[in-house]
């Protein structure tokens, strides 16, 4: 059955720039299976279509029932918790008290949180780039076609399974510090060099080499997402005569662009959220000099070091801010190259 | 609505959930202690894997001889200690018996957290002389009980200075002037171009000592910070001094502030430290000895700046009368026996108990000898009292190793940097009033 | 490996062979493979210090910090193993029920609530998934207390209930948003003809979304495994007697910030823990392929 039903959705559906929704409602609206396929069917009504809609309903809550007592019991407390406390002086020992705006006008005056600020875009901006840029190329390469992929895969995936562990500060030590292999290296054309890991302008670079290296999830996902892609589609391709550069072009990019998307979306996320790397490295501080102050390493000094959770939710719900606009713009943009099999 | 409990936040906040968690509750949690039955203590503290095997077999030694009292033992490495701690505390589920990181003493006494010790008969305070006692107490209460005891030192690779030929200057001319020329001196000449120092100019307790003998302190009574911007400006140059001529290596050369002693130890002569670090150490590198001498002074010292410094344990102040008896005498038996003392080791320092820190001497090796007696040798000598960090300084480390990088790294002068310190501490200080 | 012989076939068939093309062919792919292996032995550099470096006496670690150990032994295996008074092998298995539980978990709950989000329409999706997205984006560290305060008064502290619970219940809402990404890759054509055919959206999920999304069902499991395993925060707030640790929780026990003295034990044991999720992805990242191969070739 899939087969016959993969040839109906041919090459030139996919490449072709179909209006592409920015968000699965959307989608749903014009490709709803039952609402369209009833048109075709003439047992379907006006009150059958209702029939069904309210059928998906009341199936989409059975559906979604661990999720709404997930949200019930374990995400909406800490959320709205966390909603309020942004608004109290809380130092975790004795009960918050109430503030209102003073935590969100703290911020403005607050130099640590501009630094943070600065540094959490800059990494950002610079590494997500990077890191997918590498991962997709990683993931082309070690798709199909080579012999030992496996064991290819494992060794690449390697870095990423180590990037959170205790062990990554020593290791980093090892290669950006003063007496690392890069200044080994630099010491062969006769150049003294610093330790890249201490110096302000240079440190960091060595958090965002870290990301880059620790590629392997965006590489996993976008592996799946290659599978993903039904083999009919290349073999149309082919029959059409399209060249390898032609297939990569119109079938692989435009079918993988709602992998790439959720890998942006998330890697973007994440990176807004960098945390534990920095932590390691840094022994917690972002020093030197609040050179690798991530926002929420910020953010933990002052939950947990300082206790001033109260401010740090304040913090956390900013941030949650600038992420949304952030994600909402990128929902937006991927209008116009994002292209999704169900429309 | 400008306070509210925890338990009427959490219900506004969940009301929903909580009405689950009262349900689900019924078939939780069991409450440790029946009356007149066996007890069980919880006790919490950190370190590595060597002290949780020594303080597992110590705790063990003690339900031996006190079979009606079970010990549950949390344990965890220093920083995730504390976040565990912070968490349990917010949660009021806090294991009756804790270490006290250094910073948070106060924040802690501030928020009520420690049960009194005064009128807990299983405690024995006998071997404390009245002195003792007053130096433990906080704010004119004996809430928290020091299991340790340590002092600033300078210590010294023996092994280097006997290879090079170089003496320290005597116990008479041991200044800090003194010290800085003659690091100076043996980093330029030494045979075997070894370094004098790291970088320490944020080592918290060497810095307290500069203070008390300018006259100063770090905190004061009445929970305000007790030394100026002049002072503090003085210490930095010390050490921009050794630092520029290179007696000191730089932040780049040891890879940060707060240098991994495995990574600097073989290069420099001597390191500003805690004194009972020697025992951790000393081991790293077997090959050389190494000595502690105190801190240096300056020649007209104020009467009374030595000072001790005392890692605390403190029994939680939210359980009952029964449960309290039994963290007492489990406290009495951490600072009172002899066989505790020697299954732990001396890592968190010399024992605070006068009559233990002499039997220490007899099953201590070369290097706790040494640390040994530079504690008692400022123990006998007289002290003026120290305060602990009040609540909203509990990141005053971390501010002060900010503003050492400033200064070491070149990015802003001694005097700006002082004064932004300053302000920093300061303002944490006024946020929690 | 199906689809790698299909696809030669179909070349071969395409295009008729010859020598020099092969030879040509043949070249390539040692050039590639070579290329592939120097990339990879630079990125791994830091995998085999450290690999080397567990053979080292601990104190020599970080002072002798070359590729070749002047001294070789195995006492950081040894040692480390016995670390906490226990066999290492209790935290791992302590890890393996954490891990395992979390994945069915997060199989369940989060491939149901994806579909219906990806898939039925209902009033309340919109919100549904804003909320989802939303709890992607609240940093983790404000809502630790909170939650801590929560699964304290239900007693749960120092059980797995805390860190296994919220998987069964789709609170990682990351995997939400991949599964419903990855079933909107999947033509809609193909569960518009279940429907037809009768099927109910139950049926329909069950006979044709879940197979079809295999590659992301797969991908969850290595995630969900390496994460969980690796999770250092949540088991350490939750679990407070050692009988219960993971392996992360007993591996932050060597780290001594002042002396770096179990740094040789924490190397050995940091390789023995990957060797577990190595395999366990090796293992797992072939189903990637074979998802396409029975979805593809069917």
């Amino acid at each position: 059955m899939a087969r016959r039903i993969r040839h109906g959705a041919g090459v030139r559906d996919a490449s072709a720039p179909a209006s592409a929704a920015s968000d699965p409602d959307d989608a749903a609206s014009s490709g709803n299976p039952t609402a369209e396929s009833s048109g075709t069917r003439a047992a379907a009504s006006g009150s059958g279509r209702k029939f069904h809609l309210r059928r998906q309903g009341r199936a989409a809550h059975v559906f979604l029932l661990p999720w709404l007592l997930g949200f019930g019991l374990v995400t909406s407390v800490p959320l709205f918790a966390s909603l309020y406390l942004a608004f109290t002086d809380y130092n975790v020992l004795s009960s918050p008290r109430f503030t209102g705006l003073s935590n969100f006008e703290r911020m403005l005056s607050d130099d640590r949180f501009w630094a943070a600020v600065s540094v959490t875009a800059r990494y950002v901006f610079i590494s997500v780039p990077l890191q997918l840029g590498f991962a997709l190329l990683l993931a082309l390469i070690l798709d199909r076609g080579l012999r030992g992929l496996a064991f290819y895969r494992g060794a690449f995936y390697l870095p990423s399974l180590l990037g959170s562990s205790v062990a990554v500060a020593i290791l980093w030590r090892e290669i950006f510090g003063h007496d690392g292999l890069v200044n080994d290296a630099l010491a062969w054309f006769g150049i003294e060099g610093q330790s890249w890991l201490q110096n302000p302008s240079t440190a960091l670079s060595t958090l965002m080499v870290l990301n880059v290296w620790t590629f392997g999830s965006p590489m996993v996902i976008f592996l799946a997402g290659l599978r993903q892609i039904p083999e009919d589609l290349y073999e149309a391709a082919r029959v059409d005569g399209a060249s390898k550069i032609r297939q990569f072009t119109h079938v692989t990019i435009p079918l993988l662009t709602p992998i790439i998307f959720f890998n942006l979306i998330l890697q973007t996320i994440g990176s807004f959220q960098a945390f534990t790397q920095a932590h390691i490295i840094s022994g917690g501080t972002g020093g030197p000099v609040d050179s690798t102050l991530f926002y929420t390493l910020y953010l933990y000094q002052q939950g947990f070091n300082s206790f001033n959770m109260g401010y740090a939710s304040a913090l956390a719900w900013v941030l949650m801010l600038a992420i949304a606009v952030v994600t909402a713009i990128h929902f937006f943009l991927s209008k116009y190259w994002v292209f999704y099999g169900d429309d | 609505m400008s306070t509210m409990d925890r338990r009427t936040f959490l219900k506004t906040t969940g009301a929903g959930a909580l009405g689950a968690t009262a349900l689900l509750s019924a078939c939780g949690s069991d409450d440790g202690s029946a009356p007149g039955g066996p007890t069980s203590v919880r006790y919490a503290w950190w370190g590595n894997n060597i002290r949780q095997q020594n303080y597992t077999t110590a705790l063990e030694l003690f339900q031996e001889e006190h079979p009606d009292i079970t010990i549950e033992t949390e344990f965890a490495e220093y920083t995730a200690f504390q976040e565990r701690m912070t968490t349990q505390m917010a949660a009021r589920d806090v294991p009756d018996i804790f270490w006290i990181a250094s910073a948070q003493v106060m924040t802690y006494e501030k928020n009520g957290l420690y049960r009194s010790l005064e009128g807990l008969d299983a405690l024995d305070l006998s071997d404390f002389s009245d002195q003792d006692i007053e130096f433990f107490k906080l704010n004119g209460e004996l809430n928290t009980m020091p299991h340790g005891s340590f002092v600033p030192v300078v210590r010294y690779n023996q092994t280097y200075l006997e290879e090079d030929g170089y003496e320290l200057p005597g116990d008479a001319d041991w200044t800090w002037e003194n010290l800085a020329d003659f690091l100076i001196d043996y980093n330029d000449n030494n045979p075997n171009g070894r370094r004098g120092l790291p970088y320490d100019a944020d080592h918290d307790i060497s810095f307290e000592a500069w203070l008390r003998q300018h006259g100063q302190q770090l905190w004061t009574e009445d929970g305000e910070m007790g030394f100026d911007a002049e002072a503090l400006a003085g210490w930095f140059e010390w050490w921009e001094r050794l630092r520029t001529a290179g007696a000191a290596l730089s932040i780049s050369e040891q890879d940060g502030i707060g240098p991994d002693w495995a990574e600097v130890g073989e290069r420099v002569l001597v390191k500003f430290g805690s004194s009972n670090h020697i025992i951790d150490e000393a081991q790293v590198f077997p090959d050389s000895t190494f000595k502690l001498r105190p801190a240096p002074a300056i020649p007209d010292a104020a009467a009374g700046h030595k000072f001790i410094y005392y890692p605390r344990l403190a029994v939680y102040q939210g359980i009952d009368d029964a449960q309290a008896q039994a963290a007492a005498s489990v406290v009495s038996f951490n600072i009172n026996s002899v066989d505790f003392l020697k299954t732990v080791g001396l890592t968190m320092g010399a024992p605070p108990n006068p009559r233990l820190l002499q039997e220490a001497y007899e099953f201590a090796s070369d290097d706790e000898q040494e640390m040994l007696a530079v504690v008692e040798s400022e123990t006998d000598a007289e002290r003026s009292p120290r305060y602990e960090a009040p609540a909203g300084t509990s990141t005053w480390r971390t501010v002060m190793s900010r503003a050492a990088e400033e200064i070491a790294l070149e990015r802003s002068g001694i005097a700006e940097a002082s004064e932004a310190m300053i302000a920093e501490i300061q303002a944490g200080i006024d946020q929690e009033k | 490996m199906a689809t790698m012989l299909a696809e030669s076939r179909a070349r071969r068939a395409s295009r008729p062979p010859s020598s020099s093309h092969v030879v040509r062919r043949r070249r390539n792919a040692v050039f590639k493979h070579a290329g592939l292996w120097v990339f990879m032995i630079a990125m791994i550099y830091p995998l085999i210090w450290m690999g080397v470096s567990s053979f080292k006496p601990g104190n020599l670690v970080l002072s002798e910090p070359g590729l070749i150990p002047s001294e070789v032994t195995l006492e950081n295996f040894t040692e480390g193993w016995n670390v906490l008074n226990r066999p290492f092998s209790v935290f791992f298995v302590n890890s393996l029920i954490v891990t395992v539980g979390s994945i069915v978990g997060n199989l369940f709950s989060c491939s149901l609530a994806a579909y219906a989000l990806a898939r039925l329409q209902f009033k309340a999706r919109k919100v549904y998934f804003a909320i989802t997205l939303a709890s992607v984006m609240l940093p983790m560290h404000v809502l630790v207390i909170p939650q801590y305060i929560f699964f304290s008064e239900l007693g749960w502290v120092n059980t797995y209930f805390p860190l296994l619970i919220p998987k069964f219940l789709a609170t990682d809402a990351f995997f939400v948003f991949l599964m419903v990404q990855f079933i909107r890759t999947i033509p809609r054509d193909l569960d518009r003809a279940a429907w037809i055919d009768g099927a109910g959206p139950f049926l329909t999920f069950w006979h044709v979304i879940l197979p079809l999304m295999r590659p992301a069902l797969v991908t969850t499991t290595i995630f969900t495994f390496i994460w969980t395993w690796n999770d250092f925060f949540t088991p350490l707030i939750y679990l407070t007697s050692v009988d219960m640790y993971t392996v992360p929780v007993a591996l932050s026990s060597m780290v001594d910030s002042e002396t770096q003295s179990g740094i040789g034990m924490l190397f050995a044991m940091s390789l023995l823990s990957l060797i577990p999720v190595m395999l366990f992805f090796v293992f797992a990242q072939r189903y990637l392929i074979r998802g396409i191969a029975t979805t593809g070739l069917k």
